[in-house]
């Protein structure tokens, strides 16, 4: 037996006496957050590098003399000669529900002072997208709380839906919107005790943003209650480029082990216009060869392979994806608005006239669509909301016409009139996301033309009144609509009941 | 072309004509050095430097740099430099160099590649691991 543990012994010491091999190299140069590396001959594409002070930094140009690699972090310690070595590890960000009521930095390291995270588990930060076979088509909502989005142009578990429009329009409304509506119904699910209940938590990755921006969204998302169920990946503006261009795929990464993991998640990127600048800055330091607008050539892979990462997998869960894009005077035909509009399975266009003549969230209902949504949209908001969609394009196209000052037949007149009252009726304020089966009731009476002797100004305020009448009498009403998702008759006339009840006291 | 990339291609160039049968020859550098002031290239001295960076990282690739804190035997290199070579598959020779703030132990450098076994490696690791 002792000559067993003698062995057993000698064996250790030669692990314990083993040489560790370290491949190295020396900066040639540092500059605008890229250092120029001499030797490193065993670097990998991607891989992680360290230099003095521990101080990370990602090879990102294999050259045969030289290696150019974005330096994460403080750059002013670095100095010519310094010698760096490859760590044999690809960028891992820190993963988990650990995470959620957190801000972090794009390496996953805390930034709201709240104390260290206690992640157990990191993920790569650049990742393949999931392939075909894993996938499932969508079919499970996705509920923005935002009645113009959920009953013309839905969004399903999985999807990829880009936020579009000029500065200024409520983009990032939209998204916070979302958040705060996808923490509600958490909160309603998880409180019914449901066991087929599938929370969704919301990742908001801010790229390029003023700190003051970030700061707001996330005193909006606590104001809200939702938090708790939000991870906030920050890379604000004065961050280098290098941390700007990562945050995106960080944020992924922390989705992605909601997905594996058979939850729901949804991302928000906001915004990929910052996130392709930030690209372009690094890559034309590295001297990468510059095509239009200066950007680089793979910059649509750059946003290809990001997006791909949002997924429905089969037998798991979901990664929704919410790009944001802001456009320069509405122009949708530039270069990356295009590229992210052809990556996306939708988009939702905001339009700055809409914004000004006080419709928010000014979604331009023409040119915005949901490839995938409808699938998933509920058989309710369908029932209810189906035609809308058609009777507010046939609206903008009279209401064009009527600018003329034309003589109009009455048919014409109500068709203007009822567009109005839609249009008036989907102005929502900013998070105040409306429950979906209220939406179901609010526009259940728009089709049933309870607004039509309502004087137009106060459309709003009396759905308004409408939905709190719901709310604060029946909501057994509402948990009805809510669990069973369609209208039959029995359940229409119970909405009738209650909508003639209300009527009855509603003074106007 | 750029002159940066310029000089890099004539540098790699000279390098290439430096190696005879893959491997740095002394006559061929010499050659080399006498053709650069001969014909005197544009930025000769960065041509030059290049050429120096290079030649530079090819003895190194040749060449184990043994660092040491304490005593080592003329047997321990020669075992190093034939264990090297065998690992890398080309002519490695040893060179010792004392190095006390090593404090025990050794360090290896062949080319780009360390490798670690003295107490001050290892200290370094764990401070870092801490």
């Amino acid at each position: 037996m002792s000559t067993v543990l003698e062995q057993i012994e000698q064996q250790i010491a030669k692990l314990q006496n083993k040489a560790v091999k370290k491949n190295t190299g020396t900066i040639r140069s540092v500059a605008d957050g890229v250092a120029r590396l001499d030797g490193l001959s065993d670097v990998m594409y991607n891989e992680m590098i360290e230099f003095p002070g521990g101080t990370i930094g990602i090879a990102l140009n294999l050259e045969e003399d030289e290696v150019g690699c974005v330096v994460l972090g403080d750059i002013s310690k670095l100095k010519e000669g310094d010698e760096c070595k490859t760590t044999g590890r690809l960028l891992s960000v820190p993963v988990g529900k650990a995470l959620l009521g957190r801000t972090v930095d794009a390496l996953g390291n805390p930034v709201d002072g709240k104390g260290p995270v206690d992640a157990k588990e990191f993920y790569p930060v650049e990742k393949i997208a999931p392939g075909i076979i894993v996938r499932k088509s969508v079919t499970q909502p996705v509920f923005t709380g935002i009645m113009a989005i959920d009953s013309m142009i839905p969004i399903g578990r999985g999807q990829r839906e880009l936020i579009i429009g000029d500065r200024g329009t409520g983009k990032t409304t939209i998204a916070i919107d979302t958040i705060i509506n996808q923490a509600k119904i958490n909160r309603v699910g998880l409180a019914s005790g449901d066991p087929k209940f599938r929370p969704m938590y919301s990742i908001y990755v801010a790229i390029g943003q003023k700190n003051s921006n970030i700061v707001r969204t996330m005193a909006a998302l606590e104001a809200a209650g939702a938090l708790e169920f939000t991870i906030i990946v920050a890379a604000a503006a004065s961050e280098n480029p290098a941390n700007q261009y990562l945050a995106p795929y960080s944020g992924a990464a922390m989705g992605e082990w909601f997905m594996e993991n058979g939850m729901d998640a949804l991302i928000v990127y906001d915004d990929l216009s910052k996130h392709a600048v930030a690209y372009r800055q690094i890559s034309l330091i590295l001297k990468r060869p510059s095509g239009r607008e200066a950007y680089p050539g793979d910059v649509f892979y750059l946003h290809s392979r990001l997006l791909e990462r949002a997924a429905r997998l089969d037998g798991k869960g979901s990664l929704t994806a919410l790009p944001i894009i802001e456009t320069l005077a509405g122009d949708l035909s530039a270069y990356i608005p295009t590229n992210v509009i052809s990556i996306t399975d939708g988009q939702i266009f905001l339009e700055t006239d809409l914004f000004n003549q006080g419709t928010r969230p000014a979604v331009s209902v023409g040119l915005s669509v949901s490839r995938v949504g409808s699938a998933a949209q509920i058989k309710a908001t369908k029932q209810v909301g189906g035609k809308l969609k058609g009777e507010l394009a046939q609206f903008r196209e009279l209401a064009a016409f009527a600018q003329f000052g034309a003589d109009l037949d009455a048919r014409t007149k109500a068709q203007l009139d009822r567009g109005t009252r839609i249009v008036e009726l989907f102005k929502q304020p900013a998070f105040n996301p409306i429950p979906i089966e209220q939406q179901v009731v609010t526009l259940w009476a728009m089709q049933k033309g309870y607004y039509d002797a309502i004087d137009l100004k106060k459309v709003n305020a009396a759905a308004v009144k409408l939905r709190e009448f719901f709310a604060t009498r029946k909501d057994a009403l509402l948990t009805k609509i809510r669990n069973k998702a369609a209208l039959d008759a029995e359940l229409e006339a119970e909405i009738k009941t209650a909508v003639d009840e209300w009527k009855a006291t509603y003074a106007g | 072309m750029s002159s940066q990339k310029q000089i890099q291609h004539l540098a790699r160039q000279l390098f290439r004509l430096s190696l005879a049968d893959g491997r740095l020859s002394d006559e061929r550098v010499a050659g080399v050095l006498e053709y650069v002031e001969k014909t005197k290239p544009a930025h000769a001295t960065a041509v030059l430097k290049a050429f120096h960076r290079l030649v530079a990282a090819e003895v190194a690739r040749g060449q184990a740099v043994v660092e040491h804190a304490g005593p080592v035997s003329a047997e321990t290199l020669q075992s190093i430099a034939s264990s090297l070579t065998k690992r890398y598959g080309r002519p490695i020779a040893a060179a010792s160099r004392p190095n006390p703030a090593l404090l025990a132990g050794l360090r290896v450098r062949v080319g780009d590649d360390i490798y670690e076994s003295s107490v001050s490696g290892q200290l370094s690791q764990l401070a870092a691991a801490v």
